[in-house]
């Protein structure tokens, strides 16, 4: 099962890693032709990373659109960071202060998640209209997420597992230098769905993840009467001076 | 083209995790207690030892009973480490049976604000 689980994490990991990382050359890559900043918007650079950040920590323009799906989203996503804090421990040796710091953080913000899920699933199943655009692929996200998210608490809070053994294993991992997984049920079921999710990342919504950098409505500025905005399919053409 | 973009990330990928503390034992080291063996399995207390712990004290707390097959106080004339001046360590130590695996996983304790970290000096 140590060599199952090793063999599974090293593929999650090769997939999660390339896979974003030709996503994210992709979307480098391709062009964004026209100023399009949804107005409006900042005038200098540095108020569009500023804009892009809040979007990013805050969620802004979902909170203008709508409240009650921000605040499911926010309790997910909050959480989620706070849980991923927690976990660091797990992947390094020595842990710094800040990170022992905020374990105990991390137990909250995994129920906090936990609801946030829950709330996001009824949401698309009740509200018949969200019901009607949502695909299968919308459903497996959050059901997953509830997996890893449920297994994880239930290991905190009543059937422990022995946590010197996941870190020893995943250190191994890291160092090449491989060791047993502690042989529990709940532990395996968490493991198995986080590989899941790393593996569907690269090829999913999940990938709003940096896609978001790249939304040409956020990310401009609007200087579009400052300064001639020239996309580069049409420089060459401005270089001969000739018309298409 | 792109089968030469995934073997340089795979190649970066492989000497970026091959650096750090490369191949030492991860585990923290793990004192050997004196005793013949502990009160449960030590594969149920890897787990379970902080539940047994509560338990106790809740037990003796609120109820007033006060038995030593789960008492904190057995577990550290039992598990004490020497440090280099022949007394036992503290908490405060990495050597500490506690703190080693504890600080190892970044799990802070509470028992030793009151309780002592050192067994009892025999009178």
């Amino acid at each position: 099962m140590s060599i199952l689980f090793a063999v599974l994490f090293y593929a999650a990991t090769i997939v999660l890693v390339a896979g974003l990382g030709l996503k994210v050359a992709q979307y480098v890559r391709v062009p964004a032709p026209l100023k399009i900043p949804t107005t409006p918007a900042p005038l200098t650079q540095g108020g569009a990373a500023f804009r892009v950040a809040r979007e990013v920590v805050i969620f802004e323009s979902l909170f203008k659109s709508n409240k009650w799906l921000w605040a499911m989203a926010v309790m997910f996503h909050f959480g989620l960071v706070l849980v991923l804090i927690r976990h660091v421990r797990y992947f390094i040796e020595p842990v710094p202060m800040v990170i022992t710091l905020m374990q105990p953080f991390g137990i909250y913000g995994g129920l906090l998640m936990i609801i946030g899920l829950f709330m996001l699933l009824g949401r698309r199943l009740v509200l018949p209209r969200i019901r009607y655009i949502t695909g299968p692929s919308d459903l497996l996200m959050l059901v997953l997420l509830i997996g890893i998210g449920c297994s994880g608490a239930l290991m905190v809070n009543f059937v422990h597992t022995d946590i010197i053994g996941v870190k020893a294993f995943f250190l191994g991992l890291m160092t090449f230098n491989w060791q047993k997984l502690p042989a529990d049920p709940l532990l395996y079921v968490h493991l198995a769905l986080v590989a899941a999710l790393m593996l569907v990342f690269p090829f999913s919504k999940l990938l709003h993840v940096p896609g978001i950098f790249f939304s040409p409505t956020r990310n401009q500025v609007d200087d579009a009467r400052e300064r001639r905005h020239l996309a580069p399919w049409a420089a060459k053409y401005e270089a001969n001076k000739t018309m298409p | 083209m792109k089968a030469s973009w995934l073997i340089a990330l795979l190649a970066m990928l492989v000497a970026g995790l091959g650096w750090g503390p490369a191949f030492a034992d991860p585990f923290p080291t793990i004192p050997k207690a004196k005793g013949e063996r502990c009160v449960e399995d030590p594969q149920y207390m890897r787990r379970n030892h902080m539940d047994v712990l509560r338990h106790q004290r809740d037990d003796t707390m609120r109820l007033g009973i006060r038995t030593t097959k789960h008492s904190l106080k057995e577990c550290v004339s039992c598990h004490a480490v020497d440090g280099k001046d022949g007394k036992p360590v503290t908490v405060k130590s990495r050597q500490h049976f506690c703190a080693s695996c504890h600080e190892f996983a970044a799990v802070d304790i509470d028992c030793f604000a009151c309780h002592a970290s050192t067994p009892e000096a025999k009178r």
